[in-house]
């Protein structure tokens, strides 16, 4: 147990600090202290632009095997590295899904072949990859998925057809991992597939979805005689839901940590604005802010004593669970702090991020896996309790 | 960076989980707390003879030499066993004080005394602001001091060799006495208490004449002795809820796994596995914040970082076990309102708890005072 910072992280953090200054600047400068997809104004292409400025100075794959071209660094250090990345007004990251999500199931699920052709343009900033996991029919219910795989005979490839929804940034993606039922008479989790699948061709269309955010980070997918090659299955056919559930643990563990660094910087803009419009005079306020600056801290505790066990289902879950209520309960604690300003929306750049703030953390406890849905998976595999 | 316990550190709750389980059953706890004086004495000498009460203390004093984190390691199972012994008082309270005086021969002595055991002290700590416990007056007496006064609710007093006392002299300042327990013209006046595996009592002063010697120390030493001391002991305190947290969920767990209704058990109906699950969140949370702020005193830090970390373990502590506490009883149903089923015995724990070295919207209010008003010099210290 060692909660400060070793020789070599101080290092390390110097040096990601001198990298953002040499190079969060020019065209980027636009960049600086930019939220993510959906945010107002954000410029995607240059957005992308950045990811690979950034893998060329080798700040992708930070935990990842140095096997497969990452640096294999302790939690500590990428920590340090989000932590930092934030600090210095690091705009919020393209290729998330690929680089946490999917890097790390193809390591464990994938063939070596696979792993060649697409762990490098996740690395280089180059391949952007959407989860195609929930459908009209399957949400929570995930096993409940009716988008179904075949294999043409003819052409040797897959052929999907179905619909997928909630998918995140498939507008800006190119890829997309695609869970579906590849044995016609299966039912629940067996006779799935995980397919690899290209996004930008004529069997997917693709409608956004306007969220109470106002913008659309949200897409419909739908499939309509899509293709992808025969041999684009991650996993065996049939057993494709052990594979989407090691992704899932995935997502709900330590790929948030980055997504946890910029916390502080809400948490900043709510305490800068309560010292300037006078809601810290207020004693409940006061109370309130206070505990969600504590509660930031125990959050990062939090990741640093599980960090042993990035893809522990239970683990993830409790973490999923804290983040993800602590957010919303600043996004409302956001709005009381501003008070009846809050009841117009202005071109002001601070009351716009804590309007976002406040909406966009609505969805927090819902995608994900809901917290409905963590709480179950905390009972039944934490705790042990009976289905 | 990383807080998760070490082989040493996880060989220490393994064996102090064994040990317990087999030494402060509730059984015997029951026992202790209903009929004797609520001091497990039988317990206190197996525990002392381990070396626990000067687990944190330096080897120099008599201690094992250890830190923060293993001195909560081991409040947390004393509390999930609500052992009935003075820990708290003596090891925690009145040793984080003496330990973080500056040093001389009588307050090493003590230490000493408290490591072994051989001695239990009682701290009128109430408040982590000795403002707030300057109950009494001491006027200078030739050489040496005349207390006058009352300290109420001292934690642990009835059961102590010594009491640490603080007082004010007429100019104000403060100081701190060492006074016998059988001294003449002392009080106590055992307080009944809400929980009965933790005593109290009320201690009054009447014309008491202390030789020069007896106070340990006064002024500006003192004052910053009482917060530092007050934000370790805190931590520690925060360990022993958390334990009752961990306590409630496990007895609940158990219950909710044998009790059958509309034929089957209870544990299977998602109404209560939710409630468990979020007793597990809070409780994890908690330990995650005990650890990270026992780890982080070890390193010495600032006075406002420390009392940043204690204010945090304290709040997500105090939600623990007030939380599970109560759904323990709540999850054991019309068996959780009786006397003969155990959840009551942490309901009280957890209630006592939350209010000792003061609640925590005090705690919150320094947090925000120093992060909105006082140069801002918590929002350094902030992940």
């Amino acid at each position: 147990m060692n909660v400060q910072e070793t020789p070599a992280e101080q290092q390390f953090r110097a040096e990601v600090r001198a990298w953002m200054a040499a190079h969060l600047c020019g065209d980027f400068e636009s960049l600086r202290g930019a939220g993510g997809l959906g945010a107002p104004g954000y410029d995607a292409a240059l957005a992308k632009r950045w990811e690979q400025q950034m893998a060329a100075g080798r700040w992708t794959g930070l935990g990842w095997p140095q096997a497969h071209g990452g640096r294999d660094l302790p939690l500590g250090q990428q920590i340090v590295f989000h932590e930092e990345y934030v600090r210095c007004g690091g705009p919020g990251r393209l290729g998330h899904i690929g680089e946490t999500l999917l890097a790390p199931t193809l390591m464990a699920h994938g063939t070596p072949e696979q792993q060649q052709r697409f762990l490098p343009g996740i690395l280089a900033g180059t391949t952007y990859w959407a989860q195609g996991y929930s459908e009209p029919g399957a949400g929570s219910d995930l096993a409940a998925v009716r988008t179904r795989a075949r294999l043409d005979p003819v052409s040797g490839e897959w052929i999907v057809d179905g619909q997928k929804v909630w998918t995140s940034w498939a507008h800006e993606s190119d890829w997309i991992f695609v869970l579906a039922r590849c044995e016609p008479d299966s039912t629940r989790h067996k006779g799935l597939v995980l397919l690899l699948m290209p996004l930008r061709q004529s069997g997917v269309t693709l409608r956004p979805i306007k969220q109470i955010t106002g913008g659309s980070e949200f897409n419909e997918v739908f499939f309509d005689g899509a293709r992808t090659e025969g041999s684009l299955h991650l996993g065996a056919p049939g057993q494709g839901w052990a594979v989407a559930m090691y992704l899932l643990a995935c997502e709900r563990g330590a790929s948030t940590l980055g997504q946890q660094a910029h916390f502080r910087a809400e948490l900043d803009s709510v305490l800068a604005l309560a010292r300037a419009n006078g809601a810290a005079r207020d004693p409940l306020l006061r109370q309130r802010i206070a505990q969600a600056a504590l509660g930031l801290q125990t959050l990062r505790d939090h990741a640093l004593r599980v960090s042993g066990a990035p893809t522990d289902v239970r683990a993830a879950s409790i973490a999923k669970y804290a983040w993800s209520n602590w957010r919303r309960n600043l996004g409302e604690l956001a709005m009381d702090v501003l008070g009846s300003a809050a009841e117009s929306v202005s071109a002001d750049p601070l009351r716009q991020s804590l309007h976002q703030l406040w909406l966009s953390s609505r969805a927090d406890t819902i995608y994900a896996g809901t917290n409905e849905i963590q709480l179950n998976v905390m009972a039944e595999r934490a705790l042990g309790m009976p289905r | 960076m990383d807080l998760a316990l070490n082989d040493e550190q996880q060989l220490i709750v393994d064996s102090a989980v064994a040990f317990l389980d087999k030494s402060s059953t509730l059984t015997q706890v029951r026992s202790t707390s209903e009929t004797g004086d609520g001091f497990d004495r039988a317990l206190w000498q197996e525990v002392a003879a381990m070396g626990w009460c000067g687990v944190h203390l330096p080897e120099a004093a008599g201690g094992l030499g250890l830190g923060l984190v293993e001195l909560a390691l081991l409040q947390e199972q004393l509390g999930r066993h609500l052992a009935c012994i003075p820990f708290l008082d003596s090891v925690v309270l009145a040793a984080s004080l003496l330990r973080t005086l500056p040093g001389n021969e009588q307050t090493q002595a003590l230490l000493g005394s408290i490591a072994n055991g051989e001695r239990v002290l009682a701290l009128a700590m109430g408040h982590p602001d000795v403002d707030q416990c300057l109950t009494a007056r001491a006027n200078a007496n030739g050489a040496g001091w005349v207390l006058q006064g009352h300290w109420p609710g001292v934690g642990s007093a009835q059961l102590a060799d010594a009491l640490l006392l603080p007082a004010r002299t007429a100019l104000g300042e403060c100081l701190l006495f060492l006074v016998p327990a059988d001294a003449p013209s002392l009080s106590l006046e055992p307080l009944q208490a809400l929980d009965a595996t933790r005593r109290a009592a009320d201690v009054r002063a009447t014309d008491l004449q202390l030789p020069a010697t007896a106070c340990l120390a006064r002024g500006p030493d003192l004052a910053q002795a009482w917060q530092r001391a007050s934000c370790l002991a805190a931590i520690a305190l925060a360990a022993e809820q958390m334990g009752v947290a961990q306590a409630c969920l496990d007895l609940t767990l158990a219950y909710t796994a044998q009790r059958q209704q509309f034929g089957k058990a209870i544990a299977s109906f998602q109404a209560v596995k939710h409630r468990c699950a979020q007793m597990l969140v809070v409780l994890e949370q908690a330990r995650s914040a005990v650890y990270g702020a026992a780890a982080m005193a070890d390193t010495d830090p600032t006075t406002a970082v420390l009392l940043f970390h204690a204010a945090q373990a304290r709040m997500e502590a105090t939600q623990a076990a007030l939380f599970c506490s109560r759904e323990a009883i709540q999850l054991h149903g019309g068996m959780g309102f009786t006397w003969e089923f155990d959840p009551h015995l942490f309901l009280r724990r957890a209630q006592l708890s939350s209010q000792r070295l003061a609640p925590v919207s005090w705690w919150c209010e320094q947090v925000a005072a120093q992060l909105l008003d006082e140069n801002h010099a918590l929002a350094e210290c902030l992940p």
